[in-house]
This record gives structure tokens, C-alpha cells and sequence, in this order.
């Protein structure tokens, strides 16, 4: 006899779960905040794949603060499947004895403590990945089971208003529900009606009022009161070596002080070379508080944001032009469309890392930090199935001279991928080595490969305070490590460099000093910025920045 | 950065260095420092600790004009270990205040009638954490030789703070400050006696939070001290605007500027007591209730508020 | 004992030197990572001389080749440097003795 298969269980184990939860579950969808460490020990079982959702900006870090008190005899060797790890409550998941694995993408603050709890065997590493790979496998084989997920508002049906910090909530909220999961949300307020329906009511399970808002990280500000002469520098070559001379209309910047002064250089040094409208329109960026010089002096038409920052709310609300708003008014952040958009639709990518080796491969990874990547590699890297054109991208390909070993007279165009470092970091840290430390990492962590955050094949610029050196342009890895070389100052690679080698390198136009770029050094100090403080970001944002109190000067 | 008279009156007073401050605050061309850089005074002390040193110990000192009055500036950079005041530091300053009252007596031995308008005054561009902890009890001297000094100049040489820098002005230098006959400043001038950390330290982040830093300004910054009136003159970040607000005050009779003094008197001693009882009395739990109390109905708007609209409309804190 | 405060001291030829115009220059703040400088005119038959005051151990060489490059991308000759350091990395060294330099101009 044939015996009949089953196509449900997940359905079923779905509503077993369910069942054991009902009790707690009143008013539609309404769990209160009291009964949420006995509803997750009702749903969660243990070696569950679960999500905890959190990213390098906002954290539902209510519902994480209750999954670790659970009962570790019926919740244990859970398999975290999460964006990020940047609360301490995330690694003691590890600690207690909940969690066991874990697959992310960024480390931030805990990424010490993440290569502790491999060392001592209390956390077993699946992979670290980018933002975008992390959410793929979401919907391959890392599907969760349970995700714990926040939101600004909710309502009794489950309706979720994530609004300006959406982030990540859909993809995690969808991969999870269509695979029979369950969705528990911390909302800040129970309403009853959401400001907009984020996520349908639907495709969650419960919603609970958490005692306290949740966490914010105001990550991507920076003030401009920390930017140094040096940065200001930086800033100037960039935008007249890199940006103007490719015609950089569509990018991403990374976090950090360095792109933080070119934005900020834009409505006076970028204006003076003449350069609005020609550069920096079109942007996959967090809203950066430094960059409201810009937008208010016309630079910039579009931008759309992996996530909100804390304060810049009204001010993006009120620049409906440029900031991708709901039909009711308020931003909608999404980090696995932007994450799109800056792997497919930038041209260029320009960040800082901690570490470049003599070959190009960078990493921020220390010898015991596991810091991750967040979504830098995939912006920082060519995007292989991109095949619309523009004018930066196809010169910097036209310039790829080594393109040819595989594609023969076939012209390809190519990202623009810019490190930015000077060659010496705090505290006399050489930025150039010849051995990444994210090598020691992997072997004091147990990691199958060492964490790199930009391969060399995707870097096509070097940007140092010693010059700018088109990788794109060398040929064959010889060329390259000698470009390196050639800016890497004073470092142990940089010693290595010949100054004849050099100077051939400068006459073939693969490295450009600040001489060879025409820049006036007297010039590089911080009144060329737009704005100078915190103070002034909220005067040229007329008002509308609210910045989180740790900022403020006034 | 340069030097230059013409490019600094512009520039921000809180990015400028201790030396561009000195020489934009009084009229174009003519500042001349005294004990700069070329004398190569820098402390004895750092070298032996291993601390980096600075040829003019983080003070430029020295004499320029303000229309016909001779003005000597003092003025501190925060930047060299957080404005610190050490031996050298403390001496350069003690003694620019003491070479002023000695001009007054020279020039008005020489002519009694010589008019206000042409007398010496001090102005001090304060940049500080207080004493240097290197070299402390010489600071600390520096502190009492200045209160002296104050004391000497009294009836005879105005004395004007400006505060508008990174540092601020704290520690010690707080009493100094609070000691001068006027206290010129800008929202984000701040002024006070124990640090912020220091603070927080001591008392708990439940008294005081150090990271909140709008909180910290709320306490410390010129828009509280204006309108407690430990800051009499309020004025935008610029140098301009602190050089002509010098200007303006420095066109007073010496008298006027006396008054403005928040000790020195009994009533004034005495009108500090009242506030002390007003604080026990209203319990604030942040400098808004104070501003509240001053008549300030919406006190959130005036965190905010552009310095021009905050001059119309804040009003300060005034008891019987 | 605390560590003291070290003092270096270089001397260089320019490939191509030009005298230093001014007599007397100072430029700078020692503040946190940064430095101060004066500079002098002094008949050294085109030779310059540096005095490099700085808490900084272990990186000597650096600062020979800072100073060295700066040197012979200036050709500045017949004067004497005097620094006051306070941790400037080799970047913010090269900086500031341009801009030095560049008050004169």
C-alpha cells in the first residue's frame, strides 16, 4: 500500500506552536509585554533557526532582552540567523547557553566578543556575510523559523508600521512567514491604526508594546567638529581626482569621517570647481547628517536610504524631493532594496577600512575582532551582472587594461571601487601590511577563509594622503603591488616601494600626488568645510535636524 | 588656517587657535605678542614626564588696540592638554594682567586726565580645563596670583572674558572667570566649575549624564549663562562678532562695567546667596525649569532658537 | 621613572635647494596628534637642520624620511626646523611643514 505523504508539517508544527501560545494571545494579536518571555518558550524550540531582528541601526532589543532569560532547558542551541550581533545581549545568548550558532553579517561593538565565545566553543560560526547575502540565504537555507522583529507602531491585527527605520523588517518578516514561521513584533505603540501598513497584519503572529522604544544607533552621524585637516585633504583629492574626474553621478559612501568631509566639501570646494549637477545626484546613502550642505545647495537629486538615522526624520520628510516617502508623508527606509541599488546601480563606491595588504585585499578585521562586513562588499565590489551603461563606469572599464585577458577586444564597463586611508591610523597603526590580520583572525577564530572585506580584483583606487593610484589601470599584479607601493607611504609596504618605479608610475598617470593633482596644501584645513559642527548642520537644515543629544554643541 | 587680520574676522571663534583669537580680537595689525613662540618658554616640567611640550605653554600673550584703548590679551589654547594652566602658562597670564595695571598707574601718573577711552583693559580668551595636573601646585598658585591681580586692577582696569572655545572654561579658571567685570560668550562658549565627567563621576549619571551633551550645554553653555547673568554679552560664533562686542563694552564707563561684576559687592555677594536659596527653593531638575522661572513660557524653543530670535525673546532670570 | 620626552635631531641637503625667504616662521598647535614648527634662516652652507621634541618611540626612521622628503620636494636649505610633537602621524607631519611654507608664499 501507498503510503500517503505529508506536504504540511510545517503548517502543522506551525500551529502546535501556535496553540501553545494562545493562552497568552488576547485582543486579536496583542500579547502583553509581562507574558513575552512564556510566549517565546511556548514557540521556540530548541536548535530553531531564529532571527532576532537588528541591524547596525535599529535592534528589537526587547524581545532579545526576554529570549535570553528564557528557561534554558526548553530553549537551548538555538541557531541565531541574524543581521547583526551589536548588543551585549546578543553574545550572551551565547553565554547562557540559548543560542549556539550563529550566521550574520556585522559584529560592531561585540566583535571582540564574538571571537572570544568561537574561541572558547560557546559559538559556533557559520559564515560571516554582506547584508544582501545574508538575506538571500533567508530564502534558500537559512530560512528562520521564529523572527523577533520591531516596529514603530502595530495594532491589533498585527498591521506594522515600520516607517522611517524600516530596514530590514520585510525581508526578514517575509522570508519567515511564507515558510510557515512564526513573526513576534515589539511595537513601540499599540495604535488603532498605523500611521501605514509596513508590514501586513498577516504576516504576524503577535505584537507586543515593549516598555521602552526600541534601540537606536546613530551610527552614520558624524560630527564634523572630528574632521582633521588630513581628512579635509583627502576630501579635496578625491573629489577633484576621482570625482570629477570621472563624472561620479551615482554612489554610495561608507561611514566615517573621510566621506563625511567630502560631503561636506561639496558646496565649497566641489562648487568651486564647478562641479554641481556634474557630480554626487544620485545616491544609495543613509541619510548623513553631513550631507545637508549639499542637498540644500541643489547637489543632490535622489537618495535612498538602507536605513533612518536618529534626528534626520522631519528633515527628510520635509525634502520630499529627494527621500523616498510614503504617500502619507514619512520615509521608508528598506536596507535589502538600497543594498540592491548599491550593488546595481552605483557607480562608484568610496569607503575607509583599517587594513589594505601589499596585493589590495582590505579588511577591518583585527587579530581577535570579528567584525563583519555589514554591506560594504556589496557596493565595494563590480557587480558581474550589471549591463546598463554610464559614462563613469565605462570609462573606468575603457581604463581596465587587464580586461582584455578575458574578454579578448570586447569592451566592459566597470564599478569604480575607492579605498580611502591614510597610511598611518590612530595611534601610529600602519594602514598598509603585508599580511592582513584578518589571516592571524582566522586562524585564532577557526575560520575556513580570512575575513576580507574588498577583494583586490574588485579595488580600482587607492586614495592616500601620498596620491591616488589607479589600480584599474595597471596591468597584471606586478603593476599593481607597485602602485600600492608607490601610496602607502611610510609603511612596511610603502618602504618597499622604488622611487624610480614611482616615478614611472606618476609619468603613466597610475598615480597622481597631490602636486600631479594641482592642489593647494594651504588650503586643506577645516574653514573649507560647510559646515564645521553640529550646530551648523541644524542651522543650514533650517531647523529640521533634531540631533541626538550626544551631539549637540549648544 | 592663516593669521591674517582681514581672513579671521569671518572665521568661527570656536575653530580658532589660541594665537589667531589674540590677534583678530583687537584691531587689524596690532597685535604684538609678548613671550611667543620665539622666546621657546615652554614648561620645564612635561619634558621630565614624558608629555609633549608647547614653545609658548598653550597661551599667547600680549598687547594690541581697541580704537585708542591699549588691550592686553591673554588667550588660551585648549588644544595643548586641554588648555591647561601650568607654571610658565599661569605666570604668562598673571603677569599680562599685571603689566595692564601697571600701565594704568605709569600712563595716569604721567596724565590724570587722561580720558577711559584710552586706558588699558584685559581681555582673557579663555580655553581650559583649569589646572594643569602635571605641574598643579603651580597652577594653583597661578590661580590666586590672578584673583590678586583682579583685586589691583579694581577702580583702575576693566577686566573682560570671552568664552566661546572648544574647552570652555572650567576648573579653577571657572572662579576666575566668574571674578571679571563682564563675561562675554557664545551659545557654545561654556562655563562652569567641575567638569562634566568629573560630575557625573562623582555624583552619578542619574545626577548628571556627561554624554548627554545637550544637557551639558543646558548647563554649562552661554544661553544658560545668559540668562542666569553669569554671561552678560551674548554674541555669534565669529570673531567679528566677539571683537566688536568687545568694542562695544570697552565704550562703557568704567563704572558700567564695575556693575556688571557678579561679585565684588555685598549686594552682589548677596544677590548670589538668593540664588542659592531660589535653587533649594524651585529644585530644578534642568536648566529649563530655571529659564521657566525666569518667565520663559516654552523654555524647549529656546534650546534651538537662532541666537538672533533667542536676544529678542529669552528673558533672563531676574530676582528681588 | 616616567618615560621622558626624546629629542631627535637631523640634518639634510637638498637636491635642488632654495634658501628659506624668511627669517622667522611659526606655524602650528601641539595639540593631539598634531605639531608645532619654527622655522629660522640660518647659514648652514645649504645644509637644514632639524630639533624634533616628541613623546613618540620606535619611530625614528619615519621621521628621518619624513623630514628627508620634505627636504627635497622644497628644496628648502640654510635653515633650522624646531618641532614641538604630540603623536602627529607622518601625514599630518608632511601637512603642516607645507602649510608652514606656505604662510611665507
Amino acid at each position: 500500500m501507498k503510503e500517503t505523504k505529508k506536504w504540511d508539517t510545517r503548517k502543522t508544527d506551525y500551529q502546535e506552536r501556535m496553540n501553545g501560545a494562545a493562552q497568552y494571545i488576547r485582543n486579536g494579536k496583542v500579547v502583553a509585554p509581562g507574558d513575552t518571555i512564556k510566549v517565546l518558550e511556548a514557540v521556540i524550540r530548541p536548535f530553531d533557526r531564529v532571527n532576532i531582528e537588528g541591524n547596525n541601526q535599529k535592534q528589537a532589543d526587547f524581545l532579545a532582552n526576554c529570549l535570553v532569560k528564557c528557561d534554558t532547558q526548553r530553549i537551548h542551541d538555538l541557531h541565531m540567523v541574524q543581521s547583526a550581533v551589536p548588543l551585549p545581549v546578543h553574545l550572551d545568548m551565547f553565554d547562557v547557553g540559548i543560542a549556539k550558532k550563529l550566521d550574520f553579517a556585522f559584529g560592531g561593538p561585540m566583535a571582540a566578543r564574538v571571537a572570544t565565545a568561537i574561541k572558547e566553543g560557546k559559538l559556533e560560526l557559520g559564515a560571516i556575510h554582506t547584508y544582501l547575502e545574508l538575506f538571500a540565504r533567508y530564502f534558500v537555507d537559512l530560512t528562520p523559523r521564529v523572527s523577533l522583529i520591531c516596529a514603530y507602531e502595530g495594532d491589533a491585527n498585527g498591521n506594522l508600521y515600520t516607517g522611517f527605520n524600516t530596514e530590514d523588517t520585510p525581508v526578514i518578516a517575509e522570508a519567515t512567514k511564507f515558510r510557515q514561521g512564526i513573526v513576534i513584533a515589539q511595537v513601540n505603540k499599540l495604535v488603532d491604526k498605523v500611521t501605514r501598513v509596513d508590514i501586513p497584519g498577516g504576516w504576524v503572529d503577535m505584537v507586543i508594546e515593549s516598555p521602552k522604544p526600541f534601540f537606536l544607533e546613530p551610527l552614520f552621524t558624524r560630527d564634523p567638529g572630528g574632521i582633521t585637516d588630513t581628512q579635509v585633504l583627502m576630501a579635496m583629492m578625491a573629489i577633484k581626482g576621482i570625482y570629477a574626474e570621472y563624472g561620479i553621478k551615482r554612489l554610495n559612501h561608507g561611514l566615517g569621517f573621510n566621506t563625511a568631509a567630502i560631503e561636506l566639501l561639496l558646496p565649497t570646494y566641489g562648487e568651486e570647481l564647478g562641479l554641481k549637477g556634474k557630480i554626487c545626484t544620485e545616491w544609495a546613502l543613509n541619510p548623513h547628517p553631513t550631507l545637508i550642505p549639499a542637498i540644500e545647495s541643489g547637489w543632490v537629486k535622489s537618495i535612498h536610504c538602507f536605513g533612518g538615522e536618529l534626528g534626520m526624520q522631519r528633515y527628510c520628510e520635509a525634502r520630499g524631493d529627494v527621500f523616498f516617502l510614503g504617500p502619507e508623508g514619512t520615509m521608508r527606509s528598506n536596507r535589502c532594496f538600497s543594498q540592491m541599488a548599491g550593488h546595481y546601480s552605483v557607480d562608484m563606491f568610496i569607503g575607509g577600512t583599517l587594513q589594505i595588504d601589499k596585493y589590495g585585499n582590505s579588511s577591518t578585521a583585527t587579530a581577535n575582532r570579528v567584525a563583519g562586513f555589514g554591506g560594504a562588499p556589496n557596493m565595494g565590489c563590480d557587480a558581474k551582472g550589471r549591463r546598463h551603461s554610464t559614462e563613469a563606469w565605462l570609462k573606468c572599464g575603457a581604463e581596465f587594461v587587464s580586461q582584455d585577458e578575458y574578454l579578448g577586444t570586447m569592451p566592459r564597463g566597470k564599478r569604480l571601487v575607492v579605498q580611502m586611508v591614510e597610511t598611518f591610523g590612530e595611534k601610529m597603526a600602519p594602514a598598509f601590511v603585508n599580511e592582513l590580520d584578518a589571516c592571524k583572525l582566522a586562524k585564532n577564530a577557526k575560520l575556513p577563509l580570512p575575513p576580507v572585506m574588498i577583494y583586490s580584483d574588485d579595488l580600482t583606487h587607492i586614495l592616500t594622503e601620498e596620491g591616488i593610484a589607479f589600480l584599474n589601470k595597471c596591468r597584471g599584479l606586478e603593476e599593481r603591488m607597485a602602485a600600492i607601493r608607490g601610496v602607502a607611504g611610510l609603511t612596511e609596504v610603502g618602504l618597499a616601494a622604488k622611487p624610480a618605479e614611482t616615478r614611472l608610475l606618476r609619468e603613466k598617470g597610475i598615480i597622481k600626488t597631490v602636486d600631479d593633482l594641482g592642489i593647494d596644501v594651504s588650503r586643506a584645513n577645516r574653514s573649507l568645510l560647510a559646515a564645521k559642527n553640529i550646530r551648523e548642520l541644524v542651522d543650514w537644515s533650517g531647523g529640521l535636524y533634531d540631533p541626538p543629544a550626544r551631539f549637540r554643541n549648544w | 588656517m592663516s593669521n591674517k587680520w582681514d581672513t579671521l574676522q569671518s572665521q568661527s571663534f570656536l575653530e580658532c587657535n589660541a594665537r589667531q583669537r589674540a590677534v583678530g580680537l583687537v584691531d587689524a595689525g596690532t597685535f604684538t605678542e609678548f613671550i611667543g613662540p620665539k622666546d621657546r618658554m615652554s614648561s620645564p616640567h612635561l619634558p621630565l614626564m614624558g608629555e609633549a611640550i608647547e614653545f609658548d605653554d598653550g597661551i599667547v600673550t600680549g598687547v594690541g588696540l581697541i580704537g585708542k584703548r591699549p588691550v592686553f590679551v591673554a588667550s588660551q589654547e585648549g588644544r595643548f592638554i586641554g588648555g591647561a594652566v601650568g607654571e610658565v602658562h599661569g605666570a604668562k597670564l598673571v603677569n599680562i594682567v599685571r603689566i595692564a595695571r601697571e600701565s594704568y598707574d605709569k600712563m595716569l601718573a604721567a596724565n590724570p586726565k587722561l580720558p577711559e577711552g584710552k586706558r588699558p583693559a584685559v581681555v582673557i580668551s579663555f580655553d581650559t580645563g583649569g589646572v594643569r595636573l602635571h605641574e598643579a601646585n603651580a597652577g594653583l598658585l597661578a590661580h590666586a596670583e590672578l584673583m590678586d591681580q583682579f583685586q589691583d586692577c579694581k577702580g583702575k582696569v576693566p577686566v573682560i572674558s570671552v568664552i566661546g572655545s572648544r574647552v570652555g572654561c572650567f576648573g579653577g579658571m571657572g572662579f576666575v572667570a566668574a571674578a571679571t567685570d563682564v563675561i562675554i560668550m557664545s551659545p557654545l562658549g561654556r562655563l562652569g566649575l567641575t567638569g562634566p565627567e568629573v560630575i557625573e563621576q562623582e555624583m552619578g549619571k542619574d545626577e548628571f549624564d556627561a554624554s548627554d551633551r545637550g544637557m551639558v550645554y543646558r548647563t554649562t553653555g552661554g544661553k544658560h549663562k545668559y540668562i542666569m547673568g553669569d554671561c552678560n554679552v551674548l554674541v555669534a560664533d565669529s570673531i567679528e562678532a566677539f571683537r566688536k562686542a568687545l568694542g562695544e563694552v570697552l565704550a562703557k564707563p568704567y563704572a558700567d562695567l564695575a556693575a556688571m561684576r557678579r561679585i565684588g559687592s555685598l549686594e552682589k555677594v548677596q544677590y548670589q546667596l538668593k540664588l542659592v536659596d531660589l535653587c533649594v527653593k524651585i529644585a530644578p531638575k534642568d536648566s529649563k525649569d530655571v529659564w521657566k522661572y525666569a518667565g520663559n513660557k516654552n523654555p524647549d524653543a529656546l534650546v534651538d532658537m537662532p541666537l538672533d530670535l533667542f536676544l529678542k525673546t529669552a528673558e533672563r532670570l531676574k530676582i528681588a | 621613572m616616567a618615560k621622558q620626552l626624546r629629542e631627535l635631531n637631523f640634518e639634510f641637503k637638498a637636491e635642488t635647494p632654495k634658501d628659506f625667504p624668511a627669517g622667522f616662521l611659526h606655524y602650528g598647535v601641539v595639540g593631539s596628534g598634531d605639531m608645532e614648527v619654527i622655522i629660522e634662516k640660518k647659514a648652514m652652507s645649504g645644509a637644514v637642520k632639524f630639533k624634533v621634541v616628541t613623546p613618540v618611540t620606535g619611530f625614528d626612521e619615519v621621521w628621518r624620511r619624513v623630514l628627508e622628503r620634505f627636504v627635497n620636494e622644497t628644496g628648502i636649505s640654510n635653515a633650522s626646523l624646531e618641532i614641538n610633537d604630540c603623536n602627529a602621524t607622518p601625514v599630518v607631519v608632511s601637512l603642516r611643514l607645507r602649510q608652514a611654507l606656505a604662510e611665507i608664499g
